[in-house]
């Protein structure tokens, strides 16, 4: 079991990512990183980010930017509230209805990620398989 | 957190002259090159009246790009309508929705229209839908596809802004429409209908427009076959056409549209009949995901055309009506069309129908559908 988001949790997602042949097929034209943002759901205190750096279809590098550090500059961040991340887990809103909800708020092109929402699904998809705790 | 949205809708006989009472001045029409030959915008300005402006924009394709649907906006600027009406079918209304945009804003391009960020649209004038075909339910929706002006692909863009803000149902305005174009428009929103009932996004309200509109269009539309100026029926196909707009505009469609796509991208085919060849195996697929709906779908159906599932009923009733079942039947050349499937699929896969169809599919699953329609 890993803490979301921890070292540990982003490490094993990573190594999901890279196992996953549906991740490869569907994110095999995308180029770009992502930062997610995890606020917490009180409003207050500082948001934590996971870094993922995704090209062709592999995620190239990932961390966990620790508290106090400085994100890094992006071309895509998807900013939402811890609860709603725990929904996104399980499976109870996919990311593109996310985004239209309110529950998610994507910075960067969304032109581009509506092409790659089978992509951006696996990657849910995968974060639901990482055993978690929250 | 979650919306319905839909334009005021006015329908049946004489619904055109509902423009009339609009308290405003200049009207701009947007039609497409083919509309601007017939009788028809002549009949739209009669009903709202000689005494207003007006200003025709003709100069839509069957599929516009960029370039074409702002060809003349510095002179839409100059004349700065009050009102923006699209009249045709899909493209039309679809241009007219950017356009609408861009006489608003000048500083946007097409792309800037997203549902992320309030655009501040509605300022100057109030966009008006007048379709002059039953199906694409572009008149209800918040979307505009176009093509792109280099790139063969479509581009889609979204806002909840430029969804029209009255939806003009008049009869009047589909009574020529040719028997070709009203089964192709007709089998897309049959289609809207059923992908809008299964999908993820679905709810109680774009239910009840899916099962009402297909409850309309199949108990009328062998009949508007029949006797195309059949006002009652015509009327009812109309409406049906424009409530699956409403339902999937609300709830998204699924993997027919996906293939569909596709389809349309690399071969001259209508839409309504290239999402309408890939339904029944996509329902055939999707079955063990929503088999209670389905099945309640397949009530809805006439008696003599419904089977034991709805794919089947779907299949048997695109063969009464003409619609082609087949890569053959919709009169494509089937060694260039197996030669493009890898394309296609690569294509389909890149549509948020994929998201939202109700069975999840991958890329190898995705050109089975290619296959099996051949
Ligand atoms: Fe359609």
């Amino acid at each position: 079991m890993a803490k979301f988001p921890s070292d540990e949790w982003v490490s094993e997602y990573e190594r999901m990512i890279n196992q996953s042949e549906s991740y490869k097929e569907a994110g095999k034209t995308w180029e770009g990183d992502i930062l997610f943002v995890v606020k917490p759901d009180s409003g207050e205190g500082e948001p934590n980010y996971i870094y993922l750096d995704l090209h062709h279809g592999e995620c190239r590098s990932s961390r966990y930017v620790h508290p106090g550090e400085e994100p890094p500059k992006t071309q895509f961040r998807y900013i939402g509230k811890l609860g709603n991340w725990k929904k996104l887990m399980n499976g109870e809103i996919d990311p593109i209805q996310g985004i239209l909800t309110g529950k998610f708020k994507l910075e960067g092109s969304m032109m581009k990620i509506m092409r790659y929402t089978k992509a951006a699904k696996v990657m849910v998809d995968t974060v639901s398989k990482v055993p978690t705790e929250f | 957190m979650w919306f319905f949205r839909s334009p005021e809708v006015v329908f049946g006989e004489d619904s055109l002259s509902f423009l009339s009472n609009l308290d405003r001045e200049r009207f701009l029409i947007v039609t497409d090159r083919f509309l601007a030959t017939t009788t028809l915008p002549g009949l739209l300005k009669e009903s709202i009246g000689s005494n207003r402006q007006f200003m025709t924009f003709a100069g839509i394709g069957e599929e516009p790009n960029e370039d074409e649907i702002l060809s003349s906006i510095s002179d839409i600027r100059e004349f700065n309508p009050e009102v923006v009406i699209g009249m045709g079918g899909g493209s039309a209304i679809d241009s007219a929705k950017i356009i609408y945009a861009l006489n608003e804003r000048e500083d946007l391009t097409p792309f800037d229209i997203t549902p992320l960020e309030e655009i501040g649209l509605g300022k100057k004038s109030i966009l008006v839908a007048v379709p002059t075909t039953s199906g694409t339910g572009s008149d209800c929706s918040w979307a505009a596809v176009f093509s792109g002006s280099k790139e063969k692909r479509k581009n889609e863009v979204a806002s909840p802004e430029i969804l029209p803000r009255y939806s003009i149902l008049d009869p009047s305005m589909v009574l020529s429409l040719p028997p070709e174009q009203t089964r192709n428009t007709a089998t897309d929103a049959i289609t809207h209908a059923v992908e809008a009932y299964g999908s993820h996004w679905r709810n109680p309200y774009s239910d009840a427009m899916a099962e009402k509109s297909l409850e309309l269009i199949t108990g009328s539309l062998t009949e508007v076959i029949e006797d195309p100026t059949n006002v009652f029926h015509r009327g009812n196909v109309h409406v049906g056409a424009s409530m699956a707009g409403m339902a999937f505009s609300n709830s998204q469609v699924g993997l027919a549209h996906a293939l569909g796509h596709a389809l349309g991208a690399r071969f001259r085919i209508a839409h309504g009949k290239a999402v309408g060849l890939f339904l029944p195996s996509v329902v055939k697929f999707n079955y063990g995901a929503v088999k209670e709906r389905y099945d309640r779908l397949n009530m809805i159906f006439p008696k003599k055309f419904r089977k034991e599932s709805l794919d089947r009923t779907l299949t048997s009733y695109f063969l009464a009506i003409g619609q082609a079942v087949s890569v053959k039947s919709a009169g494509l050349d089937g060694n260039e069309y197996a030669l493009l499937i890898d394309e296609m699929t690569d294509l389909a896969m890149e549509s948020t129908g994929v998201l939202t169809n109700p069975a999840d599919s991958d890329k190898g699953r995705l050109k089975e559908f290619f296959g099996e329609v051949i």
